[in-house]
Parts: C-alpha cells; structure tokens; sequence
C-alpha cells in the first residue's frame, strides 16, 4: 500500500514536471582545447536546428506545441569532466535527450551514466568505432538487450575502409600508419589494419607510429615512414597533432598522400598545414559547398547566424543540425518529452527526415547487442571523399557530388 | 646516417629551446638560491602577448622588444609578490609561492586568451633548406641564432658593465657584496627581471613551431629543468651542451626505441646526474666553510 502511494507521488510529480512547456535537450562536447572546432560548430549546427524548430512554434507534442530548451555541457575533450557531465544529466529526471560527444574516450567514460538512467542520447560526431562496441556482444561478455545510445556519425568502420579503399585505388602497396595514443587514435589503427586485412591484404603495413596530443615534432615518426618506403601516409588523429606531421613531411622532403579520418578536415587542421595540406584525403558527409538549395539555405543560415565565411568543422555542423531534426521527429511521433518513449520511437521513425546531409528514411531499428549497426545510422552511400584544397575542404571525386545532387532531386 | 643526423640536428635545435629556459633558472638562482618554478607560465603569458602585439598590428621588429619588455615586467611581478618577502624571511616560501604564481598565470591566460592553440605568424619562413642531406626550416634557425644571442648578450653585460659585476659579486658572495655597497636587493630584482626577459624569448622564438596555448610550455618547462640540473644550476654555458645533447637524445630515442619512449632518455639522465654528479655535470662543487 505504502509502496503504491509512493508511486502514484512518484508518477505524479513526474507528471507534473513533464507537464512543463518544454523539451529539455542537452548538447554537449568540447567547446574549447584541439577538439573544440567541432565541438562548437555541433553546437551551433544543432542550435540553428533548434532556433528554427522553436521559431515555428515548437514541436507538436500530442496536443501542444513545445519549444526545445537547450541545456549545454563543455566537456573539454577530457575524459574525466565527461564523466562526471553523464553523471549530472543522468541525475536529471526531466531530460528528454542528449545529443553530442566529439571524442571516443569521453563517450566511453560518460555514455554508460545515461545508458544505466535510459536517457536517450545521439552520438554526435564522435567516430571511433569503441563508442558503439562498447554495447555490443563480445566473447566473455553480452552486451545490454536495450539500448538508449545512438549515433550519429559516420563510424570509423567506414570511414577506415574508405581509406584503405582510396589507397587500394590509387595502386599503392606500401604503406605507414601513424595515430594517436589516445582511444580514438588506437582504435583508428585497429580498424584500418582489419579493414586491409579484409580487403584482401593489398596494402603492406611498412611503419606503425604514434604521437601524443601536444607533440608539435613528428619527424621521428615521418622519418620510419619515409625509410621503410612507405608509398602513403594512413593518419588518424585530431588537428592540431594532424597539422604538424603536414608540416614535417614538408620539411624532411616526404611527398607522398596523407589519407586518414575526418578529422583532418578541421579547420586547426587546414589552418595550421597551410599549403602543406593541399592534396590531403579524408571521408566527410558534407563538404561545405552549395551544390543543392537545401545545403546552399543550410550553409548561408549559419554563415550569417555565426558570423562566419567558413563553417569551422562542417561535417560536425551538419550533423549536429540532422540530429537535432531526427530527435525531432522522434519526440513528435512519440507525443512525449519522456526520453524512454523518444527512444521507442527513435527504433522505429515512421516519416522520413528531410536533413541536411540526405533524407533519413528509418535510419535506426531495435537494438540487437549481435549487430551494432541497428543505432548506426550512417551507411558507406551516405560518406564521400573530400580533400584540402587552398584552405577549404572540396569534393575528391566529381563523381561523388553528382551523386548528390542526383539524390536531392 | 642521413636519419640519424636528421633526428639529431632536429632535436639539438629544440633541445636549445630548453636550454634558454634553463638558463633563466640559473639566473635568478645565482644571486638568491631561489628559482621561478612558475617560469613556464611566463614563457605563455610572454607568448600570448607578444601575439596580442602582432594581432593590434604591430611589426615583428617592434613586437619583439614589446614582448621582450613586458617578459622583464612579468619577471621583476615575480621578484615581488612571490620571491622577495620570503627571501627576507629567509624561509623556503618561495618555492610554493611562484608554484601558485604559476597557476594563477594559468587560469588568467586561459580566462582572457581561451584554451585553443593559436598559430603565431611570423615573418620568418619555414621553407626547408637542406644542407648536406639533411633538412632545417629558417623558423628552426632562427630558434639557435636567438638563444645563443640572447645568452651571450647576457653573459657579455654580466662581465663588461657595472651593474653586471655587482651581479657576479652577489652570485659568488652575497655577505662580502653588500659590504661593499652592492644593493644585493637590486641585484636579484635585476636578476629576476633578466629571468622574463630570457622567458619571454623561447616564448617568441619557439611559438611559431608549436602554436601558442596555455599548456604551450608544460612540456617545455620540465625538459628545462631536467637541463638545468643536470648540467648544474651554475654552470653557464653548460646549460647549452646539456640542452643540445638531450634533445637530440630525445629524438633520436623516439626514432629508434619507439615514439611512446620520447621523454624517457631525459629522466633516466637526470636521475643518474642526481645519483652521480648531484651538482651538476658542469656545476661547481660547493665548498661549505664551517
């Protein structure tokens, strides 16, 4: 009896608080440090989404419209302050969602606070493959049966077999591999050497290096490189670390492709290689360039919102903008704030999303710990080849923008 | 043997980087016994603004005196709030006082510059040259060219003007210096102003190599203390061999070994000079009348 009457509270104050007029959505990531170019251009990618949504008046939440309330996290891309920001927003019993992380390790030290609440989260743009493993199956360990985590991004899984693909392509044999120490970085290198083991082992792994953040001198690195013949450079890393192995291939006369993740799209990546960077390749799902009216809206709204020429990390603004739009549509077809219903109908989107970046037609299913790409959203279709050119980013291949604009039409 | 020149040559020119800083230890504790250990944060703050200078549009001719004179400000700042009254006190108070100067550093620059890494321009090119096989950027260059400048100019006022015989006197005996009229006060004031000065230097000459960011000299500033003990807190110049010699052995380690092993050559030799030789390799063995 005791026990009921503490329920019925219990529902009613919860009730009551979801009864408020707004939807609480968290955003966060590193607005500041190395990460933080995409971090903030997340941000006010989904920002923009969300000024949108509420200038119309809200979403229709069954019988009302709701504006989204923004409740915003700076993680600084460490570890630990990712954490204890999971811990906080799973202590929140009115939060509808979360949309964010930039970096693998934060993910993996914050993510299972809000999976042990239920909190629907989007990964977004974190890449590194461990984010979403994490919940899968693994020999000594099945993973959970329901999952509140899903991602947004292009996964390293793709985006590494693109690499590999792109050196395959151009008839290399001999290759270097350098990364990072950190999770991103290490679990970068394991995909790349799976996916060349998959693709039929064409490409002979001649050096295997790594840097730490902050290190501004790679020439060691290069230098193994460079002796053991290596016809290309296979990187992953963010870009400040990306920016000086740019610069000391120049220096130590290392002319050969740098391919690696989309990172080395970020703006302290491109700004700081200079012309060092022209020619480097890399997987985007969206290269800054007006090729349909759809992205040319996109682009310009952001362009004057943020007063900006260029959109520091426009992959990370494009995706935070769709996510925020898919979680939108997940909270109209639900007709609830509460974020176990926002996942319900996450699994299962009725009315495709007409985003920025494609249409997402039922981008994700139920959860199966088997088959991780159940909250992956992201297929190989969805992610071109984009390369530096003078200081931006531009498509690699014509062929991948006709696509594109075929598709808009 | 083009490779092993290569590392070597490209980790000598940084190992001189931390062979400045380490001079500026050497400085201050020449006359006072006492060391700046938030001497790093000086190196940021000189660093960012100087960058603040060039970003108001001033020349790099004139921006570099600019940042040279504010790295002196920055240093007497220390003498005063972290150093002097524990000095007089004669306590070791110093030592956790400048600790907290450089915290507080830390947090200003991150409040008022941000946490990012900005690129510093300068005029300098960093086109590679190659001389016998190897290749050096102009940037690189220039780092060796101004810290010897920067050392030798210093060593020439310590030995030819007035005021810098009343340093000596005061770093060989401070006792036997006041009595004859050496304001030692003065001195170590000078001494730590001459501290900024050096500081603010391998601020401007390595930022353009490693961008500027408040955590710009965290690895910088340990690297120069390892310099500064094991070539000895009073060995002059040898600071520089030592400076050389690690930064080579870093690079050269971190080709060979392994990159994860960069830092580990650096440690190991200063534990053994701690071990063997605990004042330095080219320090003064100190002779204590009782």
């Amino acid at each position: 009896m005791k026990k009921m009457l503490l329920a019925a509270l219990l529902l009613g104050f919860s009730t009551q608080l979801f009864a408020a007029d707004s939807i609480k959505l968290a955003i966060t990531g590193p607005f500041s440090g190395g990460s933080a170019p995409m971090g903030t251009s997340m941000r006010d990618g989904a920002k923009l989404a969300i000024s949108e949504i509420n200038a119309a008046g809200g979403i229709v939440v069954g019988k009302k419209k709701m504006k989204i309330e923004i409740i915003e996290r700076d993680d600084e891309a460490k570890n630990d302050r990712g954490a204890l920001i999971g811990q906080e927003l799973a202590s929140m019993d009115d939060l509808s969602g979360v949309i964010g992380s930039v970096n693998t390790g934060v993910v993996i030290a914050g993510d299972k606070h809000l999976q042990e609440k239920g909190i629907t989260k989007i990964i977004c743009p974190a890449a590194g493959s461990a984010s979403m493993t994490q919940w899968a199956d693994k020999a000594d360990k099945p993973g959970p049966k329901d999952l509140s985590i899903f991602r947004f991004a292009a996964h390293d899984g793709i985006q590494a077999a693109m690499v590999v693909e792109e050196a395959i392509n151009r008839k290399l044999t001999r290759v270097a591999i350098i990364h990072d120490a950190t999770n991103y970085g290490v679990s970068g290198r394991d995909d790349l050497l799976n996916q060349i083991k998959l693709q039929g082992n064409k490409l002979d792994v001649v050096a295997t290096e790594k840097f730490n953040i902050g290190d501004k001198d790679m020439t060691a690195q290069l230098l193994k490189a460079k002796t053991a013949g290596a016809q290309a450079i296979l990187i992953w890393g963010i870009g400040p670390e990306l920016a000086a192995v740019s610069n000391d291939m120049d220096k130590i006369g290392l002319k050969i492709p740098l391919i690696g993740g989309w990172t080395l799209s970020m703006s302290n990546y491109v700004d700081n290689a200079g012309k060092n960077g022209n020619g480097t390749l890399m997987p985007q799902t969206f290269i800054e360039e007006p090729i349909t009216p759809r992205i040319r809206a996109f682009i310009n709204a952001y362009h004057k919102a943020y007063k900006v020429e260029h959109i520091p990390s426009p992959v990370s603004a494009a995706q935070g903008y769709d996510a925020v739009l898919i979680f939108a549509a997940a909270v109209k077809q639900a007709k609830s704030t509460d974020t176990k219903h926002i996942k319900l109908a996450l699994e299962d989107l009725k009315e495709p999303v007409k985003g920025v970046i494609a249409t997402w037609v039922h981008p994700y299913s139920t959860w199966n710990p088997a088959d991780e790409q159940t909250h992956e959203a992201f297929r190989r279709e969805n992610v071109v080849m984009g390369m530096v050119k003078d200081g931006s980013v531009v498509f690699a291949n014509e062929a991948d923008k006709q696509r594109l604009i075929k598709q808009a039409k | 043997m083009d490779v092993i020149l290569q590392m070597g040559v490209s980790g000598a020119l940084m190992g001189l980087v931390y062979a400045l800083i380490a001079y500026g230890f050497q400085l201050t504790f020449a006359t006072s016994k006492s060391i700046n250990f938030g001497q790093g944060e000086l190196v940021m703050l000189s660093a960012f603004i100087s960058l603040t200078l060039t970003n108001i549009g001033l020349p790099y001719w004139l921006m570099v005196p600019g940042g040279l004179l504010c790295g002196v400000l920055l240093g007497l700042v220390v003498e005063r709030v972290a150093v002097r009254l524990a000095l007089e006190q004669k306590s070791e108070g110093w030592i956790l006082m400048t600790i907290i100067f450089g915290l507080f550093a830390f947090s200003a620059a991150e409040n008022i510059w941000g946490r990012d890494d900005h690129p510093f321009p300068t005029p300098i090119s960093s086109e590679p040259m190659h001389f016998f096989g190897i290749s050096v950027t102009p940037v690189e260059l220039s780092v060796a060219i101004g810290v010897l400048s920067v050392m030798g100019l210093i060593e020439l006022f310590k030995r030819k003007t007035l005021w810098g015989k009343a340093f000596e006197a005061v770093a060989a005996d401070r006792d036997a210096a006041e009595l004859m009229g050496i304001s030692a006060k003065r001195t170590i004031m000078l001494s730590y102003g001459l501290s900024g000065l050096v500081a603010a230097m391998a601020g401007i000459l390595v930022s353009p190599i490693t961008t500027v960011g408040p955590t710009m000299a965290s690895a910088l500033i340990l690297k120069a203390f390892a310099v500064a003990v094991v070539a000895g807190l009073d060995s002059g110049f040898g600071v520089v061999l030592v400076g050389l010699f690690l930064g080579a052995l870093e690079s050269l380690a971190s080709y060979y070994i392994g990159s994860g092993w960069r830092e580990a050559p650096g440690l190991i030799l200063l534990i053994l000079a701690l071990a063997m030789k605990p004042n330095g390799v080219f320090g003064k063995v100190s002779i204590r009348k009782v």
